[in-house]
């Protein structure tokens, strides 16, 4: 103890002597070059490791935006790996696929196959241009630390080097194989935007980002009330004398800027394929799929598929519970008789072992239509954004930016567990306002990274993803705890949920492990093969109370809690 | 807007509550968050660093505060596991090449010769295709990891069916086991040694960590174990128990230590010398004349230790009896009968062989015998200087003097035998000399050039070259280029430290010039061969020739480095452990 007062007393004095000599260019100056330069070599180590299709996608893409005209991108429909993406990322494809060297070309890169033959060198140039591309998310990070205050800089820094160094982007981009550490630095771009108060290029960087990647469309709402409130209403001088003045809330010289860049944005993406804009967005949107994947994102539904699941077993195996159902429950919403929950069994051929089927159906409970998922989405996200229509900045922002991604990965249709980093990626900006939301952010990322490592089920993986997020885990979460800044309504925390929320986390180590060992065990013992499915149905059932608390608990502070987002003034 | 005036009411009447708060979260973020705080450098402590303003430095340095430092072991560790995952998942030697694969399938098959044969046929069977030629405490383990990966997949290790077995989760059971062996023998180990000097020493803990990181970054080491496939870190690790426990000075379990380490691999042998003298002097001349208990205890260990390791091979003999068997297994782990050297090595033999036949001139025992003298003449000097000053801050300079002797001049040396004298010369990273870290680093990368043949030869060329940049980078060698071109923005450099505006990073050379020039042109000259080798095919008349020039230049920097060792070592007995 004595040492640490003695340091302290180190530190104020040190700190004293800053303040004295306190010269512009001593400024605390923080670097992301080493973190960049580390990374690579892990990145690159990572070459030979397995790949999913997705790699057989993206080489696919390459093919079609480098062989075909502009117009046939998106009817071409060799591979079953057609083009869904929007056309920035397809022009993004054409120019990578510019710099393809010959020998990369001869080894099949290029080639418009059903399934493609390529070999080491076609491996080594996409995933070099993953590792190309991400530098953008480097400088855009270090732009953010360049331009925060200087009591804010370690903060910022945290911030940044948890998302460059972020388990997710490692397991998704460099193992699994996409691009989405380049997609989510334009995105941050406009994040970054936002806190500088730049409206104009933070709605060009979204637009950006929207046009390389749909998915962001989830948080349309939020940039939308964002931009109108922050930018293109004008209610500081506004006085309501009689309907005619509603004209003058309008700062239109803004609106038509903002406007005129984000449509332009839009023409630039969209013109190219004014005559196939049909075509396009049924590749963009197709609704055909079914409301989970094979493996159930760790949201809403999988609570939803897990309860239905375990109410048909227990009311095959337990009569009375089901006759007195019966009783409470009228027919069409609840199956009579044992035979019908049979029938219906067969009837979807869903008896939860095989889950590959592409539409997804319930036995007991009420089926979901894809339009109850779209008004739960809604309801939630109108809910994060209806503050911030009060309360344009920054910080509630983000907090309604964090808000609309848990929204929509909670109960949006067809949701894939690659879709968390569009929860966590915008928290990590968020949680270091507050101590509070730290135990939110805790759950999010820790079942968030540990709910994607069903992606890689090859065993040669298992340290390799483990390891790492568990050290980021704890690097960050201690290095958060230390830097975050303590509320003044510190003393209405409520322990016992901080407590359970550590308990939860801790619990995610030995889950891990046991299912993996099962998973060993397999080759072994038969029995163990019918628990395929369910290892993946504990992964994500267990992320998602994880996932559903930390959304409870961010919801809570972000409508009830207010001095937490009052904006301090230094 | 009516809300917005209300927050602001309400903002009013909450500021009293919220300054007073806040004033005491500042008070206690300043207590917490020192990390925010220490942007300054200290130039007083930070001078004496000897890895100040390197990577890892920069890298370590939030942790510094007492409050955080257990995270950094945690780091270091936990990092130092994850590079050699994914070194890991590159090829292994003798991938895919039939008929007689490689080293790993060598181990792959004692794997299962261990485990469905009796004792009195290990050293017997099939001895054309891998058969065990290494001691019995190897035997053990591989019937151990043998034992668990049958429990999971029987068909791994089925005796006869499964040769050249080659599945991914075979590979990544395999790679698993030297990741585990390594994780409890090697890496706790290292990390006593360093904190046991860094402590006597006065280093900073901040340096302690960097010295364990260094260490365990070794390329070569992290290379041949987890890229190329063997289990030399076991044998390592106990050999730094060994050291561990002479340090504590428990001599009895030193010995343990120290043979358990030969049991398991032959090569510890080359250690022996400087063990056996440091042993016997403590025992016999220092600091009184015959200490006969510790004497006593020492020789009871040795014995007892062989004893259990070579009891089994004896008494579950068979038919032959329990000494044909022993003998069997001492020829086994001896090979005389090969050659003075084998594939290309940086060594003595190999080098001058060039210039001189010596297997057209002389007999294979003509060559044993001189090779023999010339070893005992090479490390004489090291085990005489143990022998009068057993002191422990002489271990490693007399290990390395010693190993390297062996490395340069004794028989049938293989490549990977470079591991050996490289082990003391990495624990040397806990010194913080300068001159001397600086040759370190040089000889780790030496070393590690003296492999890349063999791992060209595996498939192993992304994982060399990924491994010598990183473990260059993360010490600070190449912290001298530091792009400066370009945009402001990206301010490259260290990320958390801040250097004053004209600090000069100092580079990791000698301060003799020298010694620089040797250094400089020695890593030039390494350019050159890789580029040749990359760009030039070899004259047809010398195939080897590129794998010659790569033998000859690591040769002369190794003898150099040896002459320099002595040099050292000699003067050191008149210093302390400070001077390390």
């Amino acid at each position: 103890m004595s040492v640490t007062t003695k340091e302290n007393k180190l530190l104020l004095q040190e700190k004293q002597d800053n303040n004295k000599n306190n010269h512009p260019k001593e400024k605390s100056r923080y670097s992301l070059w080493n973190f960049w330069i580390c990374s690579l070599a892990l990145k690159i180590l990572l070459f030979p490791d397995y790949y999913s299709t997705d790699f057989d996608v993206h080489r696919n893409w390459l093919a079609i935006t480098n062989k075909l005209p502009l117009k046939e991108w998106y009817y071409e429909h060799t591979s079953q790996w057609t083009l869904d993406y929007p056309p920035f990322f397809a022009y993004f494809e054409w120019f990578m696929s510019q710099f393809v060297p010959k020998v990369v070309r001869d080894d099949g890169c290029l080639d418009i196959v059903p399934v493609g033959q390529f070999g080491w060198a076609t491996v080594v140039f996409q995933r070099t241009s993953v590792i190309i591309s991400e530098i953008l998310l480097f400088v855009v990070l270090q732009w953010f630390i360049n331009k925060s205050k200087d009591n804010e800089r370690t903060q910022s820094f945290i911030v940044a080097t948890s998302i460059i160094l972020s388990p997710g982007f490692l397991i998704i981009d460099h193992i699994h194989f996409q691009y989405n550490g380049f997609l989510f630095a334009i995105l941050i771009a406009s994040i970054v935007a936002a806190k500088q108060e730049r409206y104009l290029l933070c709605g060009l960087f979204y637009s950006i980002a929207l046009c390389f990647k749909h998915i962001f469309l989830y948080l349309a709402p939020c940039y939308f009330v964002f931009l109108l409130r922050a930018y293109v209403l004008n209610v500081k001088n506004f006085k309501f004398k009689s309907y005619k003045d509603l004209i003058l809330l309008i700062q239109w010289n803004n609106l038509f800027k903002l406007g005129g860049i984000v449509l332009s944005i839009f023409g630039i993406c969209f013109l190219p394929f004014i005559y196939h804009l049909p075509q396009v967005f049924t590749r963009l949107f197709p609704f055909g799929r079914g409301l989970t994947h094979a493996y159930w994102a760790p949201n809403f539904w999988a609570i939803y598929s897990f309860t239905d699941k375990i109410a048909t077993t227990l009311l095959l195996k337990l009569p009375y519970v089901h006759k007195l159902l019966c009783k409470c429950i009228k027919h069409p919403l609840f199956p009579t008789t044992r035979e019908e929950i049979q029938s219906r069994i067969m009837e979807y051929g869903n008896n939860g072992s095989k889950g590959l089927v592409e539409d997804v159906y319930f036995i007991i409970l009420p089926q979901i239509i894809p339009k109850l998922s779209f008004i739960l989405t809604g309801f939630y996200q109108l809910l994060a954004v209806v503050p911030l229509l009060f309360d344009p900045s920054f910080k509630r922002f983000i907090g309604s930016l964090t808000l609309c991604g848990m929204a929509s990965f909670l109960f949006g249709w067809h949701v894939h567990e690659k879709a968390i980093l569009l929860v966590i990626i915008p928290f990590s900006f968020l949680v270091v306002c507050d101590r509070r939301l730290l135990t939110s952010f805790m759950l999010v990322s820790s079942a968030g990274y540990v709910s994607l490592f069903p992606l890689l089920y090859k065993n040669d993986d298992f340290l390799i993803k483990t390891l790492y997020t568990y050290i980021w885990c704890v690097i960050y979460f201690f290095s958060l705890r230390k830097t975050t800044k303590l509320s003044s309504s510190v003393e209405r925390r409520i322990f016992f949920f901080d407590r359970l929320a550590i308990i939860y986390i801790i619990g995610l180590v030995p889950m891990v492990f046991i299912i993996q060992f099962i998973d060993l065990l397999k080759g072994k013992y038969v029995i163990f093969e019918k628990f395929e499915f369910l290892s993946l149905m504990i992964y994500s059932v267990y992320c998602s109370v994880g996932v559903i608390s930390s959304w409870i608990g961010l919801s809570w502070l972000y409508n009830f809690d207010e001095p937490l987002w009052m904006t301090s003034k230094e | 807007m009516v809300p917005k005036k209300k927050t602001l009411m309400k903002n009013g009447s909450t500021s009293t509550v919220t300054s007073s708060s806040s004033q005491k979260s500042k008070v206690e973020d300043t207590k917490k968050s020192k990390k925010m705080n220490n942007n300054q450098p200290l130039e007083t402590e930070t001078s004496k660093e000897s890895f100040y303003a390197s990577p890892l430095y920069d890298f370590l340095y939030p942790f510094r505060p007492a409050g955080s430092q257990w995270m950094t072991e945690y780091i270091i560790v936990l990092f130092a596991i994850i590079i050699r995952c994914a070194v890991g998942l590159g090829p292994y030697s003798g991938f895919n090449t039939p008929p007689m694969f490689g080293d790993f399938e060598a181990q792959r098959h004692w794997m299962e010769i261990t485990q469905y044969l009796p004792i009195s046929q290990w050293y017997w069977f099939d001895l054309q295709y891998w058969g065990l030629d290494y001691p019995p405490l190897t035997a053990f383990h591989s019937y151990l990891c043998g034992k668990i990966g049958s429990f999971f997949q029987p068909n791994w290790f089925t005796l006869g069916d499964s040769r050249g077995y080659e599945g991914q989760d075979l590979k990544t059971f395999m790679r698993l086991t030297v990741l585990a062996s390594e994780s409890l023998c090697y890496i706790p180990a290292v990390v006593y040694f360093t904190k046991w000097l860094g402590k006597r020493r006065n280093q900073s803990p901040i340096g302690q960590f960097i010295a364990v990181a260094a260490i365990l970054f070794q390329p070569s080491l992290i290379l041949i174990d987890h890229g190329h496939f063997q289990f030399n870190s076991v044998m390592l690790g106990l050999t730094v128990y060994t050291l561990n426990n002479l340090l504590d000075e428990f001599y009895a379990f030193a010995a343990v230590c120290f043979v358990l380490s030969i049991c398991f691999k032959q090569m510890a042998l080359y250690y022996s010398p400087i063990f056996f003298a440091y042993l016997l002097s403590k025992s016999l001349f220092h600091p009184r004349l015959f200490n006969i208990p510790r004497f006593a205890a020492i020789s009871f260990a040795t014995i007892c230790t062989f004893a259990s390791m070579f009891g089994p091979i004896y008494f579950f003999g068979g038919e032959n009896g329990g000494i044909t068997n022993l003998l069997q297994s001492i020829k086994r782990i001896f090979p005389f009968a090969r050659g003075i050297f084998e594939d290309k090595v940086a060594n003595f033999w190999c080098v001058t062989n060039v210039i001189f036949k010596y297997k057209a001139n002389f007999t294979q025992e003509q060559l044993q015998l001189y090779s023999l003298i010339l070893t005992i003449i090479a490390f004489l000097p090291a085990m005489l200087v143990i022998l009068l000053y057993p002191r422990k801050y002489l271990l490693l300079y007399a290990l390395s003097a010693c190993s390297m002797s062996f490395y340069l001049f004794s028989f049938q040396v293989h490549e990977k035998t470079i591991l050996m004298p490289l082990l003391p010369i990495t624990l040397l990273y806990t010194s913080t000399d300068r001159n001397v870290l600086s040759r370190v680093s040089w000889m780790n990368n030496i070393g590690l050039f003296t492999l890349w043949p063999l791992l060209k030869k595996d498939g192993l060329s992304l994982q060399y070259w990924v491994c010598l940049i990183l473990s260059n980078w993360l010490i600070g060698n190449f912290s001298f280029i530091t792009p400066r071109f370009l945009p402001k923005v990206l301010t490259p450099g260290p990320s958390i430290i801040q250097l004053g505006e004209n600090y000069r990073r100092p580079t990791l050379l000698p301060s003799n010039w020298i010694w620089k020039v040797i250094i400089v042109l020695s890593y030039v000259m390494m350019g050159v061969i890789h580029f040749v080798d990359y760009f030039i095919e070899p004259p047809s008349a010398y195939p080897d020739l590129w794998v010659i020039l790569n033998c000859t230049l690591g040769f002369g920097c190794f003898v150099l480095f040896w002459l320099w060792n002595y040099y050292k070592l000699f003067s050191m007995t008149k210093k302390n452990i400070h001077q390390l």
